[in-house]
């Protein structure tokens, strides 16, 4: 993003507007901090300018590797490798229908730089690396797993490294028999992180209702949060799961 | 990702907020499902969210709900918000009956959510967890902001908006009403719960 210092009038509006504060003020006018800027769009999508000063460059124009900005940071910004909007995948949404998150399995997601912080992938790679250490299985449709250089390794592209976005997702997934150590190395790993991150577990409901992480999180001392994301198994047609050995 | 998922906030707070998403399965039941994700739309609306969106188009703070839900593509995802359990329930019995063959998920507390679910012969079939916010939590702004930013989980919703707006309702600038409404608008998807922001924001401006 840019602001056309010829069009800016200093009224200072678009300042509070952006998630990770890349808008200043310098000699009257609002400058764009290029470097700490994740692309998501949301100060020109805001019409807060009342002279239309922004200047918004569409993802399909940006160089690499400065487009991943824009994918992981504007909802709008359809992901060329997984084609769906968003910075992530159909993860539990299409589970009834895609049979991605099988019972016996345990779907693991690490959002990097939420909520509103933002991360430079750098850190987004100790999170792949340790997870990958552990056996991670990664998401394949994920746009992370995609600029993996080494999906066994979890190492990323270096020419992204220092890129930043408004967050990115870690998506992968365990056999549950080796969810405790993931969780219990995700632990270590974070401490080393100059970000937050938002974690979240995925597991297929048992018939009985139960919930194959409970005993885990029992174990671990964590307390998921009492809202979660429910799908519903309203999708057609429906996949046939079998036990993942 | 898990947009709709990690809202901050009280049990109390969390139980007049319920988002709705709904996705076709790319490469399952992908083809020819815009029309039938509209239709999923088209029965939210009836029954009064507070927000309604498509990741593609926008949200009803841009746009009128019915072009939404009449100009919906195969791939996009497409979501709203409820206030009130009970209309969540409608939605699902409506769901249920006309069996779009559309994936659903609904947010919210679980208890709540897998009692509405056995009310209209549904059974949740898989659940995504918030384990919470792990890392440099001391770059986090204050619960307050929060529990208003949180609802926008593509980060839409700038901390320093939110603290701008408290103050300007301290200051008689603007209403906890048009504030949560100007808060709307960044998220794209639609998934904003204006209602919610509106009482978080009349609570932190009290302080």
């Amino acid at each position: 993003m840019k602001i056309n210092p010829e069009e800016c009038i200093g009224c200072d509006l678009c300042v509070p507007v952006c998630s990770v504060g890349a808008i200043y003020m310098e000699e009257d006018v609002a400058k764009v901090n290029e470097d700490e800027c994740t692309e998501c769009n949301a100060c020109y999508r805001s019409e807060i300018c009342p002279v239309d000063a922004f200047v918004s460059t569409p993802a399909s124009e940006m160089p690499w590797p400065r487009v991943i900005r824009a994918v992981l940071s504007n909802p709008r910004v359809e992901s060329p490798d997984t084609r769906v909007p968003g910075r992530g995948t159909e993860e539990v949404k299409t589970n009834e229908v895609s049979g991605r998150v099988k019972p016996g399995f345990a779907g693991l997601a690490v959002e990097l730089g939420r909520p509103g912080v933002g991360t430079r992938m750098y850190d987004v790679q100790k999170v792949t690396m340790a997870l990958a250490e552990m056996g991670a299985m990664f998401e394949p449709e994920n746009p992370v797993t995609v600029w993996m250089t080494d999906k066994k390794t979890g190492k990323l592209r270096d020419d992204i490294l220092n890129e930043k976005s408004l967050s990115a997702i870690v998506e992968c997934g365990f056999p549950i028999g080796k969810f405790k150590a993931a969780i219990e190395r995700l632990r270590e790993v974070t401490k080393e992180l100059n970000t937050v991150c938002s974690v979240v577990s995925a597991v297929k409901v048992a018939p009985d209702g139960s919930l194959a992480t409970d005993p885990i999180y029992k174990e671990l001392g964590i307390t998921p949060r009492p809202n979660s994301k429910n799908n519903v198994g309203l999708g057609r047609p429906l996949f046939k799961f079998e036990e993942v050995k | 990702m898990t947009h709709t998922l990690h809202r901050q906030g009280s049990r109390e707070s969390l139980s007049r907020d319920y988002p709705l998403v709904a996705v076709m399965a790319h490469g399952f039941n992908e083809k020819g499902g815009g029309p039938k994700l509209g239709r999923f739309l088209e029965i939210c609306w009836k029954h009064g969210p507070v927000n309604l969106g498509d990741m593609k188009q926008g949200s009803i703070f841009t746009y009128d709900a019915e072009q939404i839900y009449k100009n919906v593509s195969d791939t996009t995802i497409v979501e709203c918000v409820f206030d009130d359990l009970s209309k969540v329930e409608a939605v699902l019995r409506d769901l249920k009956k006309e069996d779009l063959g559309v994936p659903v998920v609904v947010s919210g507390l679980i208890d709540k959510v897998d009692e509405c679910c056995k009310k209209v012969g549904l059974q949740i079939h898989t659940v995504a967890q918030s384990l919470g916010v792990w890392g440099k939590t001391e770059l986090l702004p204050s619960k307050d902001i929060l529990e208003i930013t949180t609802m926008c989980g593509h980060a839409m919703v700038a901390a320093n908006l939110v603290e701008k707006m408290i103050e300007d309702i301290k200051k008689g600038k603007t209403t906890p009403e048009k504030a949560a409404e100007k808060l709307a608008k960044p998220c794209e998807c639609g998934i904003f719960n204006p209602t919610r922001a509106a009482e978080l924001l009349a609570a932190a401006a009290a302080k």
